[in-house]
């Protein structure tokens, strides 16, 4: 009977909610600035607009003679000095001059001297035809074919998963999860807030609308607490859930739109590619792979673990929901309008805006001692702890994971009873705003 | 008499404050009760005791003679004198939700509630928002709602305000309905002349204490002051002699074909004597004795304490 009654409040606090415009309107725009975010910096990172017309000093000239390029990168070897190279560069319509230094078989590197800074895509092009030539080169000197070469060669593809707990990766591949772990940890303070604020403010809309009187005849203020509470974060998942959902249709269909048929070749690794690969020209499927490989944000992407990232984020998420939005129930039970609550909001929302500001230092420098006392603190871990665990913990450190969740879980059971009861007088209370000393008081009511 | 609900030796304090004193109040099956009582006497704390929403400090309440708890909230309506609506629902999500929180499921509370969007010619309000309603409506609305699941005990704060004259006669009607169907209603108001008409027993509340119960017959009785009023035909002095020295006139006006006056009797006389006495002098068109209306008692009782206060 009475969890029938909860159910009916959660379901109204969930519908009239994610009918409204304004959800709608959110659950689209998130994703599309997010997605467009992401594809921006894809496309910003590999189209090209010019074509690049490079000079290139060989100071082994004519090694690099038959160094040929592409549609949109041409090279010009020409034998001649650097400074000589510099001054043609300037009068010229060259965009690039690339200097190939007599050591380069044991230096193994070269300069590009650039008018305009070329995009990634057009750097890796160049790395790529210069390893290639010189790895031709080498090939004769050991007597080697280019077909045995290619015969010898065994692709091989290595999706690395993170072992929970044992973080030791290499520096590259650990950028990317530290990134997306601020992403979630911000994402949470983004929720909690929004949405802690969202039942505050629907317990003042019930308070000022005089409806609570009814609704309490009915059924008792804790359940219509809960009730909202819980269907207010139902929302909040929901728009999560949409959040994630629309942001990967978007951002794979825009790096479909922006690497086009490249991206194609790319996902054709199937045991069919080393058949193809033979028979495809030598150079352009070796820098398909390569590019495929390296640039691809979205292979660094999959590595990802997120079956756990997003369990943490749903655990701290909800813990962290839980503790805000039953303190921010009773402030909205405390007060009879919107402007009243400043003085309240600002004290309890405090924690939450410290973690968030905190979180930067903590991406940076995850294993300090602050960042694991504001991963274990019930006010501030939602959004720290999501960073530490993202980064990744090292076994031995696992006990400050538990300590955190378990530390989460109590206070939000503790902010719970104490807004309950904060909550069961205040609703009922008209006039005058109550001193904080008042609300304790009416703890003992 | 049965006691559908009743609360003996209720206090309630808010801190310090004690907002009901020893209060005892017996509420009748199957009539309509008046809770009455000057703005902050306490009357919507006693209200929320009696109906659950808080918690008396000590006191015992009985619903038809078992402990409260034994009753579901699902079995008395409450329109409290603050009421609301979510402003943003549509009218019959909104009916049907509050229905279902009674404890009817949907398929009922739809059933219940469209006699009485009939009944209330309210019927095309159904898919509008709340918020298009003019207050009046929305009154009518809270009203259709409270009594849609057949509670056995309705409880009304001030059901009349914000209704014109012509809604308070459809409302006051359908309270009376559902009086003769057996419901119980607990009739909270300032409007004294309603109460005359409506209810049977009263309790009046001031300042967090019991200070009058009882049927309103009885009541206004116990407070006549003996004052008679009388219409009749003749001579003014005609009817100054045949009241001899046991009565004295209070008012005496003359109308076109009948003169109305205003008698008080003197301790220990009564009708008998006066009217006897009158028939013999003058013709008498109509003989009642005067009594004081809930409105005077009320100032009466109410004001005085409140005069005592000042003094103090």
């Amino acid at each position: 009977m009475s969890s029938n009654k909860i159910g009916l409040i959660i379901r109204r606090e969930y519908f009239t909610r994610v009918r409204k415009k304004s959800f709608i309107i959110m659950s689209l725009l998130g994703p599309l600035i997010m997605a467009g975010v992401l594809t921006f910096a894809m496309w910003t990172s590999i189209e090209e607009s010019d074509d690049q017309k490079i000079l290139v000093i060989d100071d082994n000239y004519p090694f690099f003679e038959k160094l040929h390029g592409s549609d949109k990168l041409s090279y010009s070897i020409m034998d001649i000095s650097l400074p000589k190279g510099e001054a043609l560069l300037e009068v010229s319509d060259y965009t690039a001059l690339l200097y190939l230094p007599e050591n380069i078989l044991q230096s193994k590197s070269g300069q590009l001297i650039f008018k305009k800074q070329p995009s990634i895509k057009v750097q890796r092009q160049i790395e790529e035809t210069v390893q290639q030539y010189l790895e031709i080169s080498k090939l004769k000197e050991f007597d080697i074919t280019e077909g045995d070469y290619n015969r010898l060669k065994a692709p091989f593809n290595l999706l690395t998963f993170q072992f929970k707990g044992v973080g030791a990766e290499a520096e590259e591949t650990n950028m990317l999860p530290a990134i997306v772990g601020l992403v979630f940890g911000i994402l949470i303070y983004f929720f909690i807030f929004m949405y802690s604020v969202q039942v505050m403010r629907g317990v003042i809309e019930e308070k000022t609308n005089r409806i609570i009187e009814v609704m309490i005849s009915s059924v008792k203020p804790f359940q219509l607490m809960m009730g909202k509470i819980i269907g207010v974060g139902a929302v909040g998942l929901t728009q999560f859930a949409l959040w994630i959902l629309l942001t990967l249709v978007l951002a794979l269909g825009g790096q479909f739109l922006v690497l086009g048929d490249k991206y194609d070749a790319a996902q054709v690794k199937t045991p069919m590619t080393d058949m193809v690969q033979q028979q495809v020209d030598q150079e352009q499927s070796l820098n398909l792979t390569r590019l495929s490989q390296k640039d691809n944000l979205f292979n660094k992407i999959r590595r990802i673990n997120f079956p756990v990232m997003i369990a943490v984020f749903m655990f701290y998420f909800l813990g962290g929901y839980l503790l805000y939005s039953a303190l921010m129930a009773a402030v909205g039970s405390a007060v009879d309008n919107d402007t009243d609550t400043q003085q309240f909001i600002f004290p309890i929302t405090f924690p939450l805006l410290l973690a968030y500001i905190l979180s930067f230092n903590v991406f940076e420098n995850p294993s300090s001692d602050m960042a694991i006392w504001l991963s274990i603190i019930p006010l501030t871990s939602p959004v720290i702890m999501m960073i530490r665990v993202a980064i990744g913990i090292e076994s031995a450190d696992m006990w400050q994971v538990y300590l955190s969740m378990a530390l989460l879980v109590g206070s939000f059971i503790g902010a719970v009873w104490m807004s309950g009861k904060i909550y069961r007088v205040g609703i009922l209370m008209y006039g005058k705003k109550p001193s904080l000393k008042e609300i304790f008081k009416w703890l003992k009511y | 008499m049965n006691y559908i609900l009743e609360g003996k030796n209720i206090n309630k304090y808010y801190g310090n404050f004690q907002v009901l004193k020893e209060i005892n109040i017996a509420i009748p099956e199957g009539q309509i009760f008046g809770l009455l009582g000057p703005n902050g006497a306490g009357k919507t704390t006693l209200i929320r005791t009696l109906t659950q929403i808080t918690a008396p400090d000590s006191g015992e309440i009985l619903f038809k003679g078992l402990p409260l708890k034994s009753f579901k909230s699902s079995e008395f309506g409450y329109l409290p004198e603050e009421r609301g609506l979510y402003r943003k629902m549509k009218v019959g999500e909104q009916a049907l939700y509050l229905c279902q929180i009674k404890g009817l499921d949907k398929k009922e509370a739809y059933a219940k509630l469209k006699p009485w969007f009939e009944k209330l010619e309210m019927e095309s309000w159904w898919n509008k928002k709340v918020e298009e309603l003019s207050k009046g409506m929305q009154q009518k609305l809270q009203f259709a709602i409270t009594v849609a699941h057949n509670p056995k005990l309705l409880i009304l704060d001030e059901p009349f305000s914000g209704f014109d004259p012509v809604n308070t006669e459809t409302i006051k009607n359908h309270i009376l309905e559902l009086k003769n169907e057996g419901t119980t209603i607990v009739f909270s108001t300032h409007n004294m002349a309603s109460v005359e008409e409506l209810c049977q027993n009263i309790t009046l509340v001031n300042r967090g204490e019991n200070i009058l119960s009882g049927s309103v017959s009885d009541i206004r009785k116990s407070f006549s002051k003996s004052l008679f009023q009388i219409k009749f035909k003749g001579s003014k002095v005609a009817f100054a002699n045949a009241l001899g020295f046991q009565f004295e006139i209070d008012e005496i006006i003359e109308h076109s074909d009948h003169t109305s006056a205003l008698v008080l009797a003197h301790q220990g006389a009564g009708s008998k004597e006066l009217l006897s006495s009158l028939i013999q002098h003058v013709e008498v068109i109509s003989f009642n004795e005067k009594l004081p209306s809930m409105n005077d008692i009320f100032i009466d009782l109410v004001g005085r304490s409140q005069s005592d206060s000042i003094k103090q």
